[in-house]
């Protein structure tokens, strides 16, 4: 954790964030994504009637960040946790951020139930294909022959399987109303070392459909592939290559279910 | 007053049902009372045994151990024929059991049940090809009686605690339990009706 | 004839009992011999009676069930999920995080034999696991143990007021063969008393936003939260023992029970008085905070043996052992497996204990 905390990355001012110095890497993703659920929430106006749950992994203090009421849910469990409030609340905008450790791996079953139930929450997934928090480990959506701390000579598929594409899952139930998938880094353009910032903008546009959706009183879910430089061991620039060149192909971004068609408005 | 029942017999028999309505017959009389099912998975065939205590003040304890009243619906049931109290009474379904030897500290009491029941058949088609189900409901009727009761004085417990019981699709039994709690309570306390054999009582 | 009293089940009773203690959220995961308390709920579930009962929900596991209702509790709803030894396992996780979050929530644990999936039966293995907190951390709940159908259904009001008062779950600590016991019983009244919570999470409308988490990532704060939380036990520890005494007064031997226990143990000092053995009950009520006063109480005006009745391998004993504190002597009667320990034996145990001088007796008593 403290080799984590030395990072202080700045999100700028809005009504919905707390200004707090974020543990966020420089060049992740994640403060990325803090940015733009501060910017939907406020462009929706729905600060004071919106609930945050945090998961565990490096979303764990998203409620430092979003200033929001905010619930920090057990590993996995944030999307039972999520419902829990919206059942018993559905005024309120309940919405979560979770890791592909933490939905995909130990809480697949809380998101899948929940998904399938249809329950009128959003979960945003940032799939960095690693565990970040806890250093490095394979994480369920780690590419065949990564190498990280437990795959130390790469992930070997006949042993671990292969990984696990959570919006295609999700895409198997007929619970969840709106899904997409957005690739966030910045990503490499055809001019060497030219990189554009369009997963920011696809992204917070996805975030503000997700919210539509959820209070159309659809289940709506936007996975966000996204780097970990630190934990992949390589540069900022290499990761978003990285990203471009691997996951982008294993996770392809696009619009995969949009029921009440929200995005066509 | 406080008397201690257990019902014994096998899954599908109603044992439970009966040991309710027992319960129920007590209940409605103003007394304190508590029921417990057998423990183990109540899957047909298996063993059942529940306890019923009835009492006018307060229960200590639900369990029992050595009760006033026996019933045993199958013979692998007298297993439990030790455990009664000495002059306690042993109710046997004969029809299943057979005919039980004279006992000196016991008071034992024959009812055909389950013949009870299936005769019961051709008044009630409306109830199915096997009437035999009704067993249990003869035992309400032969209890009842075995605690004093005149018919037909005590119809009206009998109808209390099937209406109680018997709700949405079991309402449809209503007509043959009650049938078979009479037949029953007229097997031990009215011998001369012709639709009842009457019950044995074993002398000592 | 009147309108006789209600004939229930004890978790038929339990669930009512909740609902009339205002339950607003239920969650579960079916379980035997719990699975009573779920499927009542569903019944009564859109029923006019019970307008603030307004979530029912069968979880897809026992995990899931807990965290449904951590996210209920959070909000200031009332709120209960149910279950039975091996799924009291696996809701451990989410109980740890909501007595660090601090949240009232109700979790009933019909007890059933162990370890492992052990039976049906009853049993009261699962005393450490309640009473200890259960999960990862250092943390307490607050235990109540009814003992009757009755009582069942009086807990559920008694445990949100609890749970409500200090912020912390709250465990019941049924038995199964409580759980399916049927007695007769008056329902309690409905409550109507609305429960301030200042502090849930409903959307930060005009007030400084709440949050709701147990990272504490600087020791300093972990601390200060972690003493926090003892601080509060310990207050509960002083102000919410409760127990019932069964003739005690005049006792040579004092028979410790709790649950189905209990029962078995009133009929007994019924029946030993009737043979002239002075025994007496003291039963717990709240098996968190265990009733140490009382014990205390007991062997300051004279009690020198305590006989501990329990289904478990002995457990209770060491909390009755903790309060005597080498003063009186105390022996453990234990049961296991699902049966039951019989009047006899239970009696014979008493009268052996009070046949005798106690096998503890101080140097002054030696001396008189």
């Amino acid at each position: 954790m403290s080799a984590v905390l030395r990072y202080e990355t700045k999100l700028g001012e809005l009504p919905t964030l707390t200004g707090t110095p974020t543990h966020y890497c420089a060049g992740c993703e994640h403060g990325t994504l803090t940015r733009l659920l501060a910017s939907a929430v406020d462009a929706r106006g729905a600060r004071e009637r919106a609930v945050l749950v945090s998961s565990v992994g490096c979303s764990v203090l998203a409620h430092e960040y979003l200033n929001l009421d905010a619930v920090q849910a057990p590993h996995g469990r944030a999307p039972a946790v999520m419902a829990g409030i919206k059942r018993v609340r559905p005024d309120l905008l309940v919405f979560g951020v979770q890791g592909d450790g933490d939905a995909v791996s130990i809480g697949l079953l809380e998101l899948m139930n929940a998904a399938n139930r249809g329950e009128p929450i959003s979960i945003f997934l940032v799939n960095n294909a690693i565990y970040g928090m806890t250093g490095g480990q394979m994480a369920p959506t780690t590419p065949p022959g990564m190498v990280t701390t437990t795959t130390p000579a790469g992930r070997d598929v006949a042993s671990t399987g292969r990984p696990i594409d959570a919006t295609k899952l999700l895409l198997g139930l007929e619970g969840p109303s709106y899904i997409r998938r957005v690739f966030l880094p910045v990503a490499p353009t055809s001019s060497p070392d030219t990189f554009n910032a369009r997963g920011a903008l696809e992204g917070e546009a996805a975030i503000r459909h997700a919210f539509e959706t959820q209070e159309r009183g659809g289940f709506s879910f936007v996975e966000f592939v996204s780097t970990c430089w630190v934990n992949w061991k390589v540069s900022i620039l290499e990761s978003k290559r990285y990203a471009a060149r691997v996951l982008a192909p294993l996770f392809p971004p696009g619009l995969y279910r949009d029921r009440f068609g929200v995005e066509g408005r | 007053m406080k008397r201690e029942t257990i019902v014994a017999g096998h899954g599908g028999q109603g044992v439970l049902e009966l040991a309710t309505w027992l319960a129920y017959s007590q209940l409605v009389r103003g007394r304190h009372v508590a029921y417990t099912p057998s423990y183990g998975p109540e899957t047909r065939g298996g063993k059942v045994r529940c306890y019923v205590v009835a009492s006018d003040d307060p229960i200590a304890s639900p369990i029992v151990e050595t009760p006033d009243l026996l019933i045993v619906m199958n013979t692998p049931s007298m297993d439990f024929v030790p455990s009664l109290r000495p002059g306690g009474t042993l109710l046997v379904n004969r029809s299943l059991v057979g005919d039980v030897p004279a006992h000196p500290e016991l008071h034992v009491v024959e009812v055909p049940a389950t013949q009870l029941a299936a005769d019961l058949g051709p008044s009630f088609p409306e109830a199915g090809p096997d009437t035999s189900i009704a067993a249990n409901a003869v035992m309400l009727g032969a209890v009842l009686a075995l605690e004093g009761g005149r018919w037909p004085d005590e119809a009206p417990i009998v109808d209390r605690v099937l209406r109680h019981y018997l709700t949405d699709r079991k309402a449809a039994l209503l007509p043959l339990d009650a049938a078979a709690a009479e037949t029953g309570f007229r097997s031990i306390r009215d011998p001369s009706s012709e639709r009842a054999p009457p019950a044995r009582t074993v002398a000592a | 004839m009147s309108d006789p009293p209600e004939f229930l089940k004890g978790n038929e009773a339990l669930a009512y009992g909740a609902l009339r203690a205002g339950l607003t959220a239920f969650y579960g995961y079916p379980i035997t011999p719990s699975s009573e308390i779920p499927e009542t709920l569903a019944a009564a579930f859109g029923r006019p009676s019970y307008p603030r009962f307004r979530v029912f929900l069968q979880a897809a596991s026992e995990l899931e069930a807990i965290n449904l209702a951590i996210g209920s509790a959070a909000t200031g709803a009332r709120t209960m999920t149910a279950t039975s030894g091996p799924g009291f396992s696996l809701k451990q996780e989410g109980i740890s995080y909501a007595a660090a979050m601090e949240l009232p929530l109700l979790i009933v644990n019909v007890n059933r034999a162990g370890p492992g999936l052990g039976n049906l039966g009853p049993e009261q293995s699962d005393y450490f696991q309640a009473t200890r907190g259960g999960g990862h951390g250092g943390y307490r709940t607050i235990v109540l143990a009814p003992d009757s159908v009755a009582e069942m259904a009086r807990m559920p009001s008694l445990a949100f007021a609890l749970a409500f008062r200090y912020r912390t779950p709250v465990i019941v600590l049924a038995d199964a063969f409580l759980g399916q016991l049927k007695e007769d019983l008056e329902l309690p009244e409905v409550a109507a008393e609305a429960v301030e919570t200042p502090w849930a999470v409903t959307g930060a409308l005009g007030r400084e936003r709440h949050v709701l988490a147990s990272i504490h990532l600087e020791l300093a704060d972990q601390n200060r939260h972690s003493r926090h939380l003892q601080e509060k036990f310990a207050t509960i520890g002083r102000l919410e023992q409760r127990a019932e005494d069964v003739a005690t007064d005049d006792a040579d031997v004092v028979i410790v029970a709790y649950g189905i226990c209990a029962r078995i143990a009133r009929a007994a000092v019924v029946a030993l008085r009737d043979r002239g053995c002075k025994v007496g009950l003291l039963r717990p009520i709240s098996l968190a905070p265990f009733p140490r006063d009382r014990i205390d109480d007991l062997v300051l005006s004279g009690v020198r043996r305590f006989l501990v009745l329990e289904l478990n391998h002995g457990q209770m004993v060491d909390d009755v052992q903790l309060a005597v504190a080498g003063r009186a002597e105390v022996r453990s009667v234990t049961e296991v497996g699902g049966l039951l320990p019989s009047m006899a034996a239970l009696g014979a145990a008493v009268e052996s204990m009070s046949d005798r001088p106690a096998s503890f007796v101080d140097a002054e008593e030696v001396d008189a």
